[in-house]
């Protein structure tokens, strides 16, 4: 017999309060409950990073991870990166430099990225290499997404000297 | 030629953002893996746990009665008059198994149920009894005398036609289902050669690994199938679904939303025949969605055995080339005849000789179905033609930098006789990758051996035709009252950025911002037709459908203008949907509302294009483009582990013009990096019970942003000679050609030592290595 249990959490700054089957994988919940498709379904084991979400702030594979485990969480999404219509400077520098091609790892690429950035503000190569290996991109070849993640964090820190007091 | 004609190009050649990149972004881009309909079911296949087996019975009755099932599909349930075969050339793999299971990972049967899990559990409670029949899962094994036939009798199957030099035969002998011969000039060549040098190179196979699984939603409604399907080629596919199912054309619909990357995989059926029975039986829409272990059951490129023979002379010179080729082609034939076709068609590589011999044979053995896969064919013949290239130059005490110049084709001389000519400067490239990697400083100052490390370079030229054969494409663009514009084509957005380059020459063509530029989903109802996005074909085979399409919109609106305004039409000029006569300037809304009245009207042009067919060219019409991939590569070789550090790296692909830089480089920075994983570690691996022993995703390994070296870089050359529109070529497939040789070249040069298997595993080197002291 499958238990139930209550879930309060946000998702992309919305409190949500859910009653769902204790087995219910995050992503699931995210994809077919709450209706937001931007986290993909890649490998379902945890291996391809297509279905990365940030959970507080870190990001997890949405396919692995029991929806229970973001109890009282903050959870953001893809969806919820752009805000009153304006990209996150992430999304801005993935067009920018043509980071993406099929879209498949995209989501997780740009997640991973923001949350990297926000760990480390000005990160040299080889931590952004090491930080975007915990996903795979079969289609790009990594270089123009690192590109894009260097150009990102140069942005963002310009903008952070340009107004102290804007959240990044 | 196509751009207005006061104006620079504007479009074409800028880094303007891609056409779904907003989508993407935001993750409002929905793929197949999306579409959900009311009452959906969902399917599940039971694979077969055997590499080669019969069905002796199988007993369904307690997955039929299992909740929330709707239907389980055996081939028994499977009506009379339907044709359950697919296949490309052969028809041979069927919807679901009649009664004989050729690998692991064969339908057995299907099962619909309310959701997924209940779909699983239905098939837990299948019966099957089997019994085993021998397995050969290796083309050594399939062609053994003692091995079992996988098809005792023969499916049908046709050979299409061929010009002059090729021809092929069905079935030609046991577990071969297709052999494809070409061959040109006197076979006496061989005698007037100085050295006739004989080797044997073995390729391993990848899976595409495309990050979306095979997935369809299919309805069957009324007298209707609609059909929501990861697929390349719509259009194939549809008339495929049409001849099984017995249902015309016109009462099936594709539509394809965007694609989770394919690499080649996602062309004919995959998901969508037990999607379509499923609907079929229940009257309810069924979603049928793999997952990624079964992905490796369900296609995979061609693992290979190459054995040349090639005469030269002691200066050199190319004369004569014989070859065989054993394609891996797995359990069915899939598309394995086509790349029989392509891989006996580039074995000559892009050199001069006197005579070819070449025969490629598709080797069925109890493994996953092998089919297309970025490079089709090309990447095995040049892993084997680049590396004998560089074993015969040291043999013969040449660089083989030098040999490759003493036989590279000129630009515009004829690949073989009846063919187009090389649309690339060859000696451009290669000179390109060669300085880029150092190889001239090397010949000039060899470096010495520090201890147990060895460095050395190597040098490859990646060779294949592109853009498809005897390929039409048809388009349409229509121009709104507005001035907005519609292009319709059946290019698919697989991930490649063709929509963005083809929305490009609409709107270079058209003199309007390529904002103004959009392209509906597909659907082939309403779309016109095309053959399928693969062979790299959508720049040159499409973009010249498109160019067709706008340059007859141009015409049409400035006939309507020159009409309005009583004068010539060579007197105007198309700019932004404004027409300029000298420096005057008409807007061409008030100039439509003012005729056509009410709520306007819309230009519509009509493009095609297809290379003409010609019985003396070996594949019926000569190659719309040659896609080429030169590498370089720099290595240190640990003589004591046999590790190979890749030190310098440099790929790269001439696309005629780059319509996009950046989507260009995507694409060859892509390619390489599937080249960098299949050279150095990565390989599906199967036991000779033929069980794939790596078929997880956490063992199986693919490429990370780690495993790149850093000192990696693709160069895109334009080099301005393809057919395409702007002089663009197809792109794409390339640098995945060159990289496998190239290490390889390289090895030897830093060690004497040759490796001819991939991938180049330390052990591999090892074995080498010692192999090479006890000479
Ligand atoms: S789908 Fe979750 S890691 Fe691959
Ligand atoms: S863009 Fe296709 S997997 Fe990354």
């Amino acid at each position: 017999m499958v238990s139930y249990l209550r879930l309060h959490f946000t998702v992309n700054g919305t409190p949500q309060a859910l009653r769902i089957p204790a087995n219910t994988l995050l992503l699931d919940l995210l994809r077919d409950r709450i209706g937001l498709k931007g986290a993909k379904v890649g490998c379902s084991r945890g291996v391809c990073g297509a279905c990365t979400v940030l959970v507080d702030g870190q990001p997890v594979a949405g396919c692995s991870t029991f929806a229970f485990q973001a109890q009282g969480a903050m959870v953001e999404t893809i969806e919820g990166l752009a805000r009153d219509g304006a990209l996150h400077p992430v999304q801005q520098a993935f067009i920018d430099h043509a980071a993406l091609q099929c879209g498949y790892c995209t989501a997780g690429m740009i997640l991973l990225a923001k949350a990297l950035l926000a760990h480390d503000p000005d990160p040299d190569r080889a931590t952004i290499v090491e930080w975007l290996s915990s996903n795979v991109c079969r289609c790009t070849g990594y270089q123009l997404i690192v590109e894009a993640v260097e150009d990102a964090a140069r942005r963002m820190r310009q903008a952070a000297q340009d107004d102290p007091g804007a959240e990044a | 030629m196509n751009s207005c004609s006061d104006v620079e190009l504007r479009v074409v050649g800028a880094n303007l953002p891609r056409k779904d990149a907003i989508e993407k972004v935001t993750g409002q881009a929905l793929y197949s893996t999306e579409v959900s309909l009311p009452g959906m079911l969902h399917a599940k296949v039971l694979r077969s746990p055997r590499a080669h087996a019969r069905i002796r019975s199988i007993d369904v009755s307690a997955a039929e009665t299992a909740p929330g099932v709707h239907a389980v599909l055996t081939h028994a349930d499977i009506p009379k008059h339907f044709m359950p075969v697919y296949g490309y050339f052969i028809k041979d793999q069927p919807l679901v198994a009649v009664d004989h299971l050729r690998y692991v990972g064969d339908i057995v049967c299907a099962v619909a149920a309310e959701s997924e899990a209940a779909a699983v559990e239905a098939l837990a409670r299948i019966r099957v009894d089997y019994e085993d029949l021998p397995v050969a899962a290796s083309i050594g094994a399939a062609l053994a005398p003692e091995a079992a036939e996988l098809f005792p009798e023969a499916p049908p199957g046709i050979v299409p036609a061929y010009g002059d030099g090729a021809s092929a035969i069905l079935r030609p002998g046991k577990n071969i289902c297709y052999q494809f011969n070409y061959t040109t000039g006197p076979p006496s060549a061989f005698e007037r050669c100085d050295h006739v040098f004989e080797d044997t190179f073995h390729f391993s196979r990848m899976h595409h690994y495309h990050l979306e699984p095979f997935v369809t939603v299919a309805e069957a409604r009324a007298d209707r199938i609609n059909l929501w399907s990861a697929c390349q080629n719509p259009f194939p596919l549809r008339k495929e679904l049409a001849r099984m199912f017995k249902v015309p054309e016109n009462r099936i619909t594709v539509n394809v939303p965007f694609i989770g990357a394919g690499f080649g995989a996602k062309n004919n059926c995959k998901t969508e025949p037990v999607a379509v029975m499923l609907a079929m039986m229940t009257g309810r829409p069924v979603r049928f969605c793999l997952t990624m272990e079964e992905s490796f059951l369900t296609n995979t490129q061609h693992a290979a055995i190459l054995k040349l023979r090639t005469g030269v002379m002691a200066d050199g010179r190319f004369v004569a080339r014989e070859s065989d080729i054993w394609l891996d082609a797995g359990a069915y034939s899939d598309a394995s005849p086509l790349v029989a076709e392509k891989a006996g068609y580039r074995i000559p590589g892009p050199y001069r000789w006197k005579h070819i011999d070449t025969r490629c044979y598709c080797v069925m053995t109890n493994t996953s179905p092998a089919g297309p896969f970025r490079g089709f064919g090309g990447t095995q013949t040049t892993w084997a033609g680049e590396s004998q290239l560089d074993m015969i130059a040291r043999r013969l005490g040449i660089d083989p930098y030098e040999m490759r110049l003493k036989n590279l084709l000129k630009l515009g001389e004829p690949f073989v006789p009846g063919e187009s000519g090389i649309d690339s400067d060859l000696k451009e490239g290669l000179d390109l990758v060669a300085r880029e990697v150092g190889y001239f400083d090397y010949r000039k100052s060899p470096p010495k051996p520090k201890g147990v490390k060895a460095r050395g370079v190597g040098l490859s030229i990646g060779f294949k035709d592109g853009g498809g054969v005897n390929k039409p494409a048809q388009a349409r663009i229509k121009v709104s009252t507005n001035g907005d514009i519609y292009l319709h084509c059946g290019t698919v957005e697989i991930g490649q950025g063709a929509r963005t380059a083809l929305a490009a020459f609409a709107a270079e063509i058209l003199c309007a911002p390529y904002e103004r530029v959009s392209l509906p989903e597909i659907n082939t109802d309403y779309l016109p037709f095309d053959q399928g996005t693969n062979a790299s074909s959508a720049i040159a085979v499409m973009g010249q459908a498109v160019a067709c399409a706008a340059d007859s919109v141009k015409k049409q609106v400035l006939e309507f203008a020159a009409s309005q305004l009583e004068c010539p039409a060579s007197e105007l000029v198309l700019d932004n949907w404004t027409i300029r006569q000298g420096e005057k300037r008409h807007p061409m809304v008030p100039m439509i509302m003012r005729y056509y009245g009410g709520t306007g009207f819309e230009f519509t042009g009509e493009g095609y294009y297809k290379a003409p067919s010609d019985h003396h060219a070996p594949l019926e019409a000569p190659c719309v483009f040659w896609e080429i991939g030169w590498g370089g590569v720099e290595v240190e070789v640990d003589t004591e582990t046999g590790q190979v550090k890749i030190l310098r790296l440099v790929m790269s692909g001439d696309t005629g013009r780059s319509v996009n830089p950046l989507v260009c480089r995507g694409q060859e920075d892509g390619a390489a990096v599937m080249g960098i994983a299949q050279t150095l570690f990565e390989r599906m691996i199967y036991n000779d019970a033929g069980q794939l022993l790596n078929n997880d995703p956490l063992v199986y390994r693919v490429p990370l942003a780690e495993d790149v070296p850093a000192s990696f870089r693709s160069i895109t050359q334009e080099q301005g000679h393809g057919p395409g529109p702007f002089g663009a070529k197809g792109a794409g497939e390339a640098t995945i050609l060159p990289v496998a040789s190239a290490v390889a070249n390289a090895i030897e040069d830093a060690t004497g030592a040759r490796i001819t298997e991939l991938p180049i595993t330390p052990e591999r080197v090892l074995e080498a290595l010692t192999r090479q002291q006890a000479k």
